[in-house]
């Protein structure tokens, strides 16, 4: 090949001249280590030459940054053209507070909103459902009906600002997301306007953060693609899924596993969407990616190398669509919570920024940094700003923004990314043979590989053999806490208040209505989404339509353990 | 020989991570114990399972911050059904603080996060040797 990147000639020459060196070397030094390998268990040689890069087609492998196979980016000019958005994730308490936060981010700087739900909501109850009241306001913020809805955005320029919800599992994310529209339908703001995300993941509800009762697998499955099919109709800017890879990999996945199951997850969603008469290039423009920033610096940026050249691979394989767009593999990084330390917390502001320097040098489109408090408590507003200012830090003082792609063409990285492609391919393989994700999850395959990925895991760091600062080695016996604590506003009082004003204030058989419709929706396989972006308006709550839905399908016992 | 250790483990509320409980989950189970996995309950309902299940320790888990409303309930049940015996241990996210609150209500251990398996395996069988 013309393109190759050296000739056999000089690559024996190398191979011949690196072996010397080898015996050389290796004759009189010894190394620290037995074995070299990368956090998900690839093994790492000495020293990259190359040799490793013999079999490389620097056009058909790499290419140029907005071109395929985009391994180099999938903009032509990257963050020399555009900077990475900085979207911080924030949600607590009732929707009063979350909406001060929100302000305040965008006040220092942050560049697009990143919400998540509280663990009610995003599980589909009413703050007032008994079995709830300890987890109100916790890990989000509540969200019951359109009114709180109203009162997050309140004064926020949804017309301008990209909004990311965090809505995880589709069972939220069918009325969360419809609130969002109907609210920017009451203020006026146009549907195709709104520009954003939303996460609507039926792997998170069904295999990742499992709650009581979740929709079995097919419902949940096809209530995310019913979201997808109404923003391809309606809200043109928007990606209605965001496949939750960083939620896969907290829950125990490794790298590799990560990106194999979001793009089968991608797959299936296309395959379906593609099943009720949408052309591919119609939606998968807007099909996004949702990735963690772990603990080993090169093996995370191979992820994200690796990642864009199969997903572009296998979309061009299965659907050969005519858009380029529908081949970019877009995605937004967060730093990986499960690496962070409740010991000696302060460690944590080293271990994000580390992070999220991979996540930039491997290609991200947006960025959210964790704060140092996250293994203790929600995150503080002095925690919160830090975590911003540290994406402020990398994109304005380190210089390395300023060429596309830098660590491209490296033995090494080059190497590790062409690993990385292949054990994720083998991982779709065995997916496609159970006959695709729904599957996969629905006789448990899934959850068993994460959860013996993740026991892996923390046998390694018991064993030593994983050193994590503060927890295995250089500990602090009788650690005083050097930080500030988080306190939860009140919440349950207040959601509980709006809720039996709004029962009381509502026209009740309007909203009976709503919910009677939906049911037969259900039966009927009418587009949910169709029918309540219009139905939230007449405040049925996130509850009802949930338990409507469960009513009509049935719940599912995860197979955990 | 001893009958074996049984534990109900369950995640209290709506908290939504399983990684630490499940992999706790299966140490106990390697160390031989019999693990009763509940996944996401109730305090009502847990005390209920621990009763059917006449297990001898009860795990609870949660990283969502609801652990001072939902564990003290649990062992507060316990002491109305006269079964205190069973004794329960905590694993999770718990602001240090937090850690004599949870003990002060009766809890008997709790496991922060970066706890050691083996310190959790030893501590169950060191705790059911001495009630022997």
């Amino acid at each position: 090949m013309t393109t190759a990147l050296l000739n056999d000639d000089k690559i024996a020459k190398i191979g011949k001249a690196s072996q010397a060196w080898r015996d050389e070397a290796y004759s009189c030094h010894k190394e620290l280590k037995k074995k070299y390998e990368t956090l998900s268990g690839f093994e790492i040689k000495p020293l990259y030459t190359p040799q490793d890069l013999r079999d490389g087609d620097y056009l058909r492998d790499l290419g140029f940054p907005g071109e395929a196979p985009y391994v180099r980016g999938v903009h032509p000019t990257m963050y020399r053209g555009r900077t990475w958005t900085h979207r911080q994730l924030a949600g607590f308490g009732p929707p009063e507070e979350t909406n001060k936060r929100y302000k305040f981010l965008l006040n220092q700087g942050a560049t697009g909103i990143n919400g998540v739900f509280d663990y009610p909501t995003l599980r589909g109850y009413d703050s007032d459902d008994p079995d709830v009241y300890a987890d109100v306001g916790r890990g989000g913020v509540s969200i019951d009906s359109i009114e709180d809805m109203r009162i997050l955005f309140d004064g926020i320029p949804i017309d301008e600002v990209s909004v990311s919800l965090v809505t995880c599992q589709p069972i939220c994310n069918i009325s969360v997301q419809s609130m969002y529209f109907a609210n920017a339908g009451n203020r006026g703001v146009p549907l195709d306007r709104l520009a954003g995300t939303s996460q609507n993941d039926f792997l998170m509800e069904t295999a990742i953060t499992i709650a009581p009762g979740v929709t079995p697998p097919k419902v949940s499955f096809r209530l995310s693609c019913d979201a997808i099919e109404f923003c391809t109709k309606y809200v043109p800017r928007w990606n209605p899924v965001s496949f939750s890879g960083y939620n896969y990999r907290e829950a125990g996945c490794t790298a590799p596993q990560e990106i194999a199951f979001m793009i089968a997850n991608a797959v299936a969603c296309s395959e379906e969407l593609i099943r009720r008469g949408y052309d591919i290039d119609s939606f998968a423009p807007r099909l996004s990616f949702f990735l963690s920033a772990h603990n080993d610096f090169f093996e995370e940026i191979a992820k994200y190398r690796a990642a864009r050249r199969i997903y572009c691979k296998i979309m061009k394989e299965r659907f050969s669509p005519k858009d380029p767009r529908s081949l970019m593999f877009r995605f937004h990084v967060q730093t990986a919570g499960v690496a962070l330390t409740a010991q000696q917390p302060l460690n944590n502001i080293a271990r994000a920024s580390y992070h999220a320097l991979s996540a930039v040098l491997g290609g991200a489109q947006s960025v959210h940094v964790d704060a140092y408090d996250e293994a203790l408590c929600v995150p503080t507003e002095l925690s919160s700003l830090t975590a911003l200012r540290t994406q402020q830090i990398l994109q304005s003082e380190t210089g390395v923004t300023n060429t596309v792609d830098p660590l491209g063409g490296s033995y090494f990285l080059e190497s590790l990314t062409s690993r990385m492609e292949e054990a994720i391919g083998g991982i779709l393989t065995e997916i496609d043979d159970m006959g695709g994700i729904v599957k996969a999850v629905e006789k448990g395959w899934i959850h068993g590989e994460i959860s013996a990925a993740a026991y892996q895991y923390q046998t390694r760091i018991e064993s030593g053999e994983m050193p994590i600062v503060g927890v295995n080695c250089f500990q602090i016996e009788n650690e005083k806490l050097p930080i500030e604590l988080f306190s939860l506003p009140e919440t349950l009082k207040i959601q509980k208040a709006k809720l039996t004003r709004i029962r009381k204030q509502r026209n009740s058989a309007e909203s009976q209505r709503v919910l009677d419709a939906l049911a037969r929706g259900c039966e009927k396989g009418q587009n949910l989404m169709e029918l309540l972006v219009d139905g939230v308006k007449a405040c049925v709550t996130q509850g009802e339509v949930s338990k409507t839905l469960k009513k009509v399908f049935g719940v599912w016992n995860p197979p955990l353990f | 020989m001893s009958k074996r250790i049984r534990i109900l483990m369950a995640r209290l509320g709506m908290d939504a991570h399983w990684r630490g409980s499940i992999v706790v989950a299966r140490a106990l189970r390697d160390a031989g114990m019999e693990v009763i996995y509940v996944g996401n309950q109730m305090p009502a309902n847990i005390v209920q399972m621990a009763v059917q299940e006449d297990v001898d320790f009860i795990g609870l888990s949660s990283l969502s911050g609801n652990h001072l409303e939902l564990a003290p309930r649990v062992i507060a049940l316990l002491k109305e059904q006269n079964i205190d015996h069973v004794k329960v241990i905590f694993g999770g996210t718990v602001a240090p603080g937090d850690i004599a609150e949870l003990k002060k209500a009766g809890v008997a251990e709790v496991f922060g996060p970066g706890t050691p398996l083996k310190k959790i395996v030893e501590y169950i069988s060191k705790e059911v040797t001495e009630s022997d």
